[in-house]
Formats: C-alpha cells, sequence, structure tokens
C-alpha cells in the first residue's frame, strides 16, 4: 500500500467515525452537553455570586477535563466493545484496512468532541462568567486538556478490549462518573476527606486536572513531571491491559497490516 | 473509486476548518486587561533590554542589549554576553533612546514631575526662581527611585529694569550696565546657577518696546561668566540680535529669531562661530499647528496634569503667525550650515506644555527637514553636550540609565516618540500616571518605607505600617470562618474552612498602604519573612496586587509546623509579573474543609 493511500484509509475511517458518533446522539448529546451544564450551574450561576472569578476559573479547567474525557471513555471503551459485539469490528477485519487507522479515528473522534467542548466550554466562561486569562493560559489550557485525551483513550481501548458490548457501557460509566468525582472535577479535591484524597493520586483523570489548573496558577501545587509520569506510567499500563484483552479475544488490533 | 476519493478530498479541507475554527475561537477569548500593559511587566534596576533597536545618542543601533545595573547601563551593544539570571525584557518591535532632554524649559510647580511622564528626564532650566532650582539641583546627583527629571538651570536670568522676564512676579535682580556684571555673574554662581542666561530683548520682533540690556552689558555679562567658568546662553529674537551676541562670544542662543530669514552668507558665520541655537519652534509655531494639534489628539487626556492642561490651552496674546514660518526656515537654513541645534521647547509658556511639548518639537524640527536620528540627538547628546551635561543624553556604557522605550520604529518616523512603552529614570521605572508624578489626589502607588518589620505584634493586632484585617471567602459567597487573637506576642488565627466553594480561605491580610487596598511599591525587596507554627497543614500567603489577571491572587502554599520556624517566601515566587507592588498580603488557610489553627510572628517584607 502506497503512504498516500494509507493516509487516506487514515482519513477516511476518521472521518466515518466522528459521523457516526455524530449520528448516534444518545452518545453525541450527552458527552457535548454534559459538561456545559455543569460549567453553566457550578461555574456561572453559583460560580459568579461572588465578586472574585476565582469559582469559574477553576472549575473551567476541570470542567474541561471533564469534557475530554467523556468522548474519550465513551467512543473507546463502549464503542469499542459494541462494535466487537455486532461483528462491525469482524467486518472491518475483512477489509484491508491497517488496525492502525481503526484507532487513529478513534482518537480523532475523541479529540474533534473534545476540541468542541472545549471551545463550548471556553465561550461560556468568557462571556457568560467573565473569566479573563492571559492569551498563552487560553492556549495552553486547550492544549493540556486536548492532550489528557491520550491516557483517557488508552483507558477506554483497556475497557473496550475487557468488556462485553452490553457491560462496556455500565463498565465505562462505572469508571466514568467515580474518577471524575474522585479527581476533583466537579468539586475540589481539598474539599474531601483525606481518604479520598489519597484515592485520588491514583487517578489519572486528578494528575491531567492537576496539570490543567496548573496553567491558571490554581493548582495543588504538585510537581509538573510528577503528574506526567504518572500519567505516562499508567497510559502504558492500560495499553498492555488492551494488548491482552485483545490477544485473549480475537486478535485484532495485534495484526500486523501488510 | 472516484466518490471515495472525493469524501478523503473533503475530509481534510473540514480538519482544516474545524482547527481554524478552533485557533480563532482561543485567540479571541478575553484576557485580563492589565496583561496588555507592556510597561506593566518591565523590569526594575538590574535588567536588560534584548534585542532593540537603540538610538544610542548618535544613531540607530540594530539589535542591542543594554544592560543595566545599579541606574546605570552597564554595557550596550550587539549580543552582549549577559547572565543568565538577569530579568530581561525583549525589545523586538520598539526603540529605545535615551531620556530626553529638553534645551528650553522654565520649571515651576509640577513641570519636572510632567517633563519625566513623557519621557524627558533632564531639563535645561533657561530660567526660573533660583529658590526652585535650588531645591531640585539635590536630585540630579541622586541614583534613586524618583519621580521628576533631573534639573540643570540658569537660575535667575539677566535683564534690564522692567525688562523680558521680570513679569513673573519673581524677584530678579536687574542690570543697569556693563560694570555691574561681574559681581552679577558672581551672585548667581553663589546660588548655583549651571550657566549664565542674558535676556537681549527689546521687543522690536512682537512690535513691542520693553527695556532692554544694551549691547555693551550683554558683552560684559558673557565675558564675565567666560571668566568664571560658565557658559553663557542669550535669549534673542532678531536677526541683529543674534549676531551682536554671537560677535561677544556667546555659548548659546536660546530662540531663533523669526524677523528675518538669514542669508547663507549669515547662517555660515553663526556655523563658524561654533555656536548652538535652542530653535523653541514650540512657541514659534502656534498650538493650531497641526504638528501640535495632532500630537494632543494622540495623547490621552488622563496623562495631562492639570498645569499641562492649562498651559497647552494657552495663546500669547497676538500670537506669531508669520514669525512661524520665518523661524522654521532659519533653522532649516542654519542646519543646512551645519549650526549645533539643540532641541527645546520653551515650555510652560502658552501653548506649550512640560514634556509632553518636546514630543511636538521633534515633529517641528523633522518638518524643518531633520531626520529621526537628528532630530533625536538635538534632544539627547547635542543637548547635554551644548550645556556640558555629563552622563546623559546617550545609551553608553557609565551613562545614567535614562531611557525612554517607544513602541514601533523610531528612525521611520520621529513622531511615534509620544508612544511610549516604559521610561527609566536612573534605572528605576517611571510609573506614568498623573496620580503618582503630577501630584495629583488619586488612588496612587505609595512608595514602601524603609522599615522592613510589618508586625511583631507585641501590641496586639496592629502594623508598624499598613493595617491588618481578617479575610474570608463570605466576600465570594462562601461561610468559612476566622478569629484572630494575640497571644504571647504573636498573631493566633483559628476558624474553620466551610464547604462549598471552589476556591474557599479564611485567615488574616495584612494591607501595606495608608487607605485600604492602596498599592505600595515594594522595589528592591525581595523576601517575605515571618515566623509561624500550627496545625501541621497547608496555608498560604496570597499576594493583591495593582494589577492582578481576573482570577485568585497569586499564592505560594507553606506548611505551619508544630514547632515555631522561620519561613521566607521569595517575592518573585509570587505567579505574576508584578510581586514588588502589594496592596494586600494574606496569610490564609484554604482547603480541604475543616478546623484550622495556625499562628504568625514576625512579619517583615525585606
Amino acid at each position: 500500500m502506497t503512504p498516500g493511500r494509507r493516509f487516506r484509509i487514515y482519513l477516511l475511517e476518521a472521518r466515518f467515525q466522528v459521523l457516526e458518533v455524530l449520528r448516534e446522539p444518545m452518545f453525541a448529546i450527552p458527552t457535548l452537553t454534559f459538561p456545559l451544564i455543569l460549567y453553566l450551574f457550578f461555574g456561572v450561576i453559583m460560580g459568579t455570586r461572588g465578586v472574585s472569578l476565582a469559582v469559574p476559573t477553576y472549575v473551567l479547567a476541570t470542567y474541561g477535563v471533564f469534557g475530554v474525557l467523556g468522548p474519550a471513555l465513551f467512543g473507546f471503551g463502549a464503542g469499542l466493545a459494541n462494535e466487537r459485539d455486532t461483528g462491525v469490528l469482524l467486518l472491518k477485519q475483512t477489509t484491508p484496512m491497517p488496525a492502525g487507522a481503526y484507532l487513529f479515528a478513534k482518537v480523532m473522534a475523541a479529540l474533534i468532541f473534545g476540541a468542541i467542548v472545549v471551545a463550548a466550554l471556553f465561550l461560556t466562561a468568557a462571556h457568560a462568567a467573565g473569566v479573563a486569562l492571559y492569551r498563552w493560559q487560553w492556549f495552553a489550557l486547550a492544549g493540556v486538556l486536548l492532550a489528557g485525551v491520550i491516557p483517557f483513550c488508552a483507558l477506554g481501548l483497556a475497557i473496550g478490549a475487557w468488556a462485553g458490548g452490553r457491560s462496556a457501557v455500565a463498565v465505562v460509566n462505572l469508571v466514568f462518573l467515580p474518577m471524575a468525582m474522585l479527581a476533583g472535577l466537579w468539586l475540589p479535591i481539598y474539599m474531601f476527606p483525606d481518604v479520598m484524597q489519597d484515592i485520588a493520586l491514583a487517578l489519572p483523570a486528578y494528575h491531567h486536572a492537576q496539570l490543567a489548573l496548573k496553567v491558571i496558577a490554581m493548582d495543588a501545587g504538585q510537581s509538573v513531571p510528577m503528574h506526567l509520569a504518572v500519567l505516562v506510567a499508567e497510559t502504558l499500563v492500560f495499553l498492555g491491559l488492551a494488548a491482552l484483552g485483545f490477544r485473549r479475544a480475537d486478535g485484532f488490533l495485534m495484526r500486523r497490516s501488510r | 473509486m472516484k466518490s471515495v476519493r472525493h469524501l478523503i478530498g473533503r475530509s481534510p479541507t473540514w480538519l482544516l476548518i474545524g482547527v481554524a475554527v478552533f485557533i480563532g475561537v482561543l485567540a479571541t477569548l478575553p484576557v485580563p486587561q492589565a496583561a496588555e500593559d507592556p510597561a506593566r511587566r518591565v523590569p526594575q534596576e538590574t535588567f536588560a533590554i534584548v534585542d532593540v533597536t537603540a538610538f544610542d545618542g548618535e544613531a540607530f543601533r540594530e539589535g542591542w542589549d543594554v544592560w543595566v545595573e545599579d541606574g546605570r547601563i552597564r554595557h550596550a551593544g550587539q549580543r552582549l554576553d549577559l547572565p543568565e539570571d538577569l530579568p530581561r525584557l525583549d525589545g523586538r518591535g520598539h526603540t529605545l533612546i535615551p531620556g530626553l532632554i529638553d534645551g528650553h524649559v522654565h520649571s515651576f510647580l509640577s513641570t519636572l514631575r510632567d517633563a519625566l511622564r513623557f519621557g524627558v528626564t533632564t531639563v535645561l532650566d533657561q530660567s526660573t526662581d533660583p529658590a526652585f532650582a535650588a531645591a531640585h539641583r539635590a536630585a540630579r546627583v541622586e541614583v534613586a527611585r524618583g519621580t521628576e527629571a533631573d534639573l540643570f538651570s540658569a537660575g535667575m536670568a539677566a535683564t534690564a529694569p522692567e525688562g523680558h522676564g521680570t513679569q513673573y512676579g519673581i524677584p530678579v535682580e536687574t542690570l543697569t550696565g556693563p560694570d555691574e556684571a561681574t559681581a552679577w555673574v558672581r551672585a548667581r554662581q553663589d546660588e548655583g546657577s549651571d550657566w549664565i542666561k542674558i535676556i537681549y530683548e527689546d521687543g522690536s520682533a512682537f512690535d513691542m518696546e520693553i527695556p532692554s540690556l544694551d549691547g555693551e552689558t550683554v558683552a560684559a555679562v558673557i565675558a564675565a561668566a567666560h571668566a568664571e567658568g560658565l557658559a553663557a546662553v542669550v535669549h534673542v529674537s532678531t536677526l541683529e540680535t543674534a549676531l551682536q551676541a554671537t560677535a561677544f562670544g556667546a555659548d548659546g542662543l536660546v530662540h531663533v529669531w523669526h524677523d528675518e530669514v538669514v542669508s547663507a552668507e549669515d547662517a555660515r558665520r553663526f556655523a563658524e562661530a561654533g555656536i548652538f541655537v535652542v530653535p523653541t519652534l514650540s512657541v514659534m509655531v502656534s498650538a493650531e499647528d497641526t504638528a501640535v494639534a495632532e500630537l494632543l489628539r494622540e495623547t490621552d487626556e488622563a496623562m495631562l496634569s492639570a498645569i499641562q492642561r492649562q498651559t497647552l490651552a494657552g495663546r500669547f496674546p497676538g500670537g506669531l503667525a508669520e514669525g512661524g514660518n520665518v523661524a522654521m526656515e532659519n533653522v532649516r537654513r542654519l542646519r543646512a550650515a551645519g549650526v549645533r541645534l539643540v532641541a527645546g521647547t520653551d515650555s510652560s509658556n502658552p501653548g506649550t506644555g512640560a514634556g509632553i511639548s518636546m514630543h511636538g518639537e521633534l515633529r517641528l524640527l523633522a518638518r524643518a527637514g531633520m531626520g529621526s536620528a537628528e532630530a533625536l540627538a538635538a534632544a539627547t547628546s547635542v543637548a547635554a553636550d551644548a550645556f556640558g551635561v555629563a552622563e546623559r543624553g546617550r545609551i553608553a556604557e557609565g551613562y545614567l540609565a535614562d531611557l525612554v522605550l517607544v513602541r514601533g520604529d523610531l528612525e521611520e518616523d520621529v513622531s511615534r516618540s509620544h508612544d511610549i512603552v516604559a521610561i527609566w529614570k536612573d534605572g528605576y521605572l517611571v510609573e506614568r500616571v498623573v496620580g503618582s508624578a503630577g501630584g495629583e489626589p488619586q488612588a496612587e502607588t505609595a512608595p514602601a518605607p524603609a522599615e522592613t518589620l510589618v508586625a511583631g505584634f507585641e501590641d496586639g493586632f496592629e502594623a508598624s505600617f499598613g493595617a491588618w484585617d481578617v479575610t474570608t471567602d463570605q466576600m465570594t459567597g462562601g461561610s468559612s470562618s476566622v478569629n484572630v487573637g494575640v497571644r504571647d506576642g504573636a498573631l493566633v488565627v483559628t476558624g474553620e474552612i466551610a464547604p462549598g466553594l471552589a476556591f474557599p480561605w479564611a485567615g488574616v491580610i495584612w494591607m501595606p498602604g495608608a487607605q485600604p487596598m492602596q498599592p505600595v511599591d515594594f522595589s528592591g525587596r525581595e523576601v517575605i519573612r515571618f515566623r509561624t507554627r500550627g496545625d501541621g497543614r497547608q496555608y498560604a500567603v496570597m499576594l493583591i496586587s495593582s494589577a492582578q489577571p481576573a482570577g485568585p491572587p497569586p499564592t505560594v502554599t507553606f506548611i505551619a509546623p508544630e514547632e515555631w520556624t522561620q519561613l521566607e517566601i521569595q517575592l518573585e515566587d509570587f505567579p505574576t509579573a508584578t510581586p514588588e507592588i502589594i496592596a494586600g498580603l494574606a496569610f490564609v488557610a484554604q482547603g480541604p474543609v475543616g478546623a484550622y489553627a495556625f499562628e504568625v510572628d514576625e512579619v517583615e517584607v525585606r
């Protein structure tokens, strides 16, 4: 296969993936609107009662993490398990499409949905809550938030590799909502008891949120290399788990394309 | 295959459009107002301005680094080997010039503050109240933070009884003949005059009759000044008196004449005599003139002090309609003949304003044919050399760090000179507000007192300057609480952080200013030092500055351990551009929710 043709397959698969998700309003609407509604409530309505913009600024970062977490986890976790159950995955497996195109398409879909959520959150924060950040902060925050798609996709991949199509949505929800809560995405972490704060240290969403908060100087003051190291390590663990899961199941995504 | 290619062909386009929209959204989001003001972020005292186009007093130099240390220029040149930790300001896109020198000023009240606010760091005063000059001469030798331009002055001017210069209500010791010259000059020398100014003005160029010194007396005063080692400059308004003063050996003429256009031959005589001329076109060309009117339109009115507004609005009775053109032509011809020209405004005469008119004068000199470098030299190095003012007017090693950073390319267009990014006087950043520089009451940034100890809590909840208060998140809708008390000479802070807010806090705040939340400038201080002990939980010092972005104040956290411990927080560790500007310093508990207890003692800003 020529590199040009391979590139086209990647793009084409990505396009179809986005279209597929868009045509699934049961998925698209909640992932796009849920972070926004939460932000409107906690960030804008409750957060702007006082004179300080601290609350809407703080929760902008954490709901941003929440916003990119959803598409990545659901797209990979639930989407993949579902496609395997319905046989779509098997069908794709019979085509000459490289396994990489399939993964690429899912990551792209997560990125695009994440970017839409981030843009919507930023616009709401700026215009409804009056949040103002330095130009570099807006860009850096967007960059950090979108980069978080990588570990969350890896986590989704691991779930999708192990869970069955029916149970995947339940499993993803079991991971998604508690993690968002425990990582301090809804309410700041320091409002929880110590035990729960210790749990947070194990969660990728916590470290991702701390990096996002670092951009606006509202983080807990831990070191950036530590957060990055945890995120990289956990991403590798998730990818390893996913590989094991696929090897166990059907070998798809493990096969080398020719 | 065709349809597939069609689809593929479109997806990158849509992707690119999507990315562009996303970046477009990010680029149009609001930013804090203060962040847009580059002057807020310029370093102070010891720093470097790097990669800037510098006008060194003679020519424009591309890609220069200018290293300022302890109020002076330590090095200036291309690609300096600067220390790693030297704070630096990226000068790209800007032009750095020496602080401007106004060669003809009459100073009073707020003149020196008004001048500095517009980048005129040195004023060459051509007669003022000797007491005013004496009071301000001391400041020019200090390399220290100040709010005024340096003053060099002739002090009292030599004139005849009832002559020009006696009409201002300041007592003037007049002269009636050449035999009084030596005693008069010595009296000026005793008063501290930096040079001698002589008024040779009979009013003829203004269709008036004014008593004037005669030529003999003017010559005698010039000779006496030279005998005492002082330079002598002469006020003239006619070609004839200009030629006479030159023949008498005057060092400079502090106006160009406007009665008749100088011939090429006479222009050469001025050049050959080596005399310099301060044309003061600002008072020759009327304020209705487009150059000045445009400048005023481009100037933020809030930058003008009450006196500047008043004098700018003034008009000479009668005016100088045709005379202005003659004066302009004379400048052209003198320049062509090679006569040294010094920029000066004759502010604050009617139609001029201290400081601001210097930018008008640069425009007028450019109109008289000067290039940008030539006009700026007339306003810096040439002026300094003409009046023997040392250490000023150049960007060179050892010179005072009197600097003006102007937006854009000044070489291309000198009329940009008023678009000032930052002014440094003796290496200190000048705050360009009328409030602090113009002497008008406003909520201004106050200088810090010399003492470093904020509070030892020996006599209760008191600060040695400023005031303490409590602060909680109740002001943003929270319900955290705080109790303060003083026990054994230390401040005891207890309370509870209540749930319900993303960013809860409670604790104490120290406000250094005379009024609550008035910013105070702690430039030169580096550390917040304090002793603390407590329950082992994490606390924070929040620095509330005058210029902070929206969102929480810059914060540095600390742990209050069980045993008394002295902690130091570097001011530069606060994530803010201006940690030295402090309106409030809060010692607070933040999350987690729950009770807290800590003590603070011996708070210092040093």
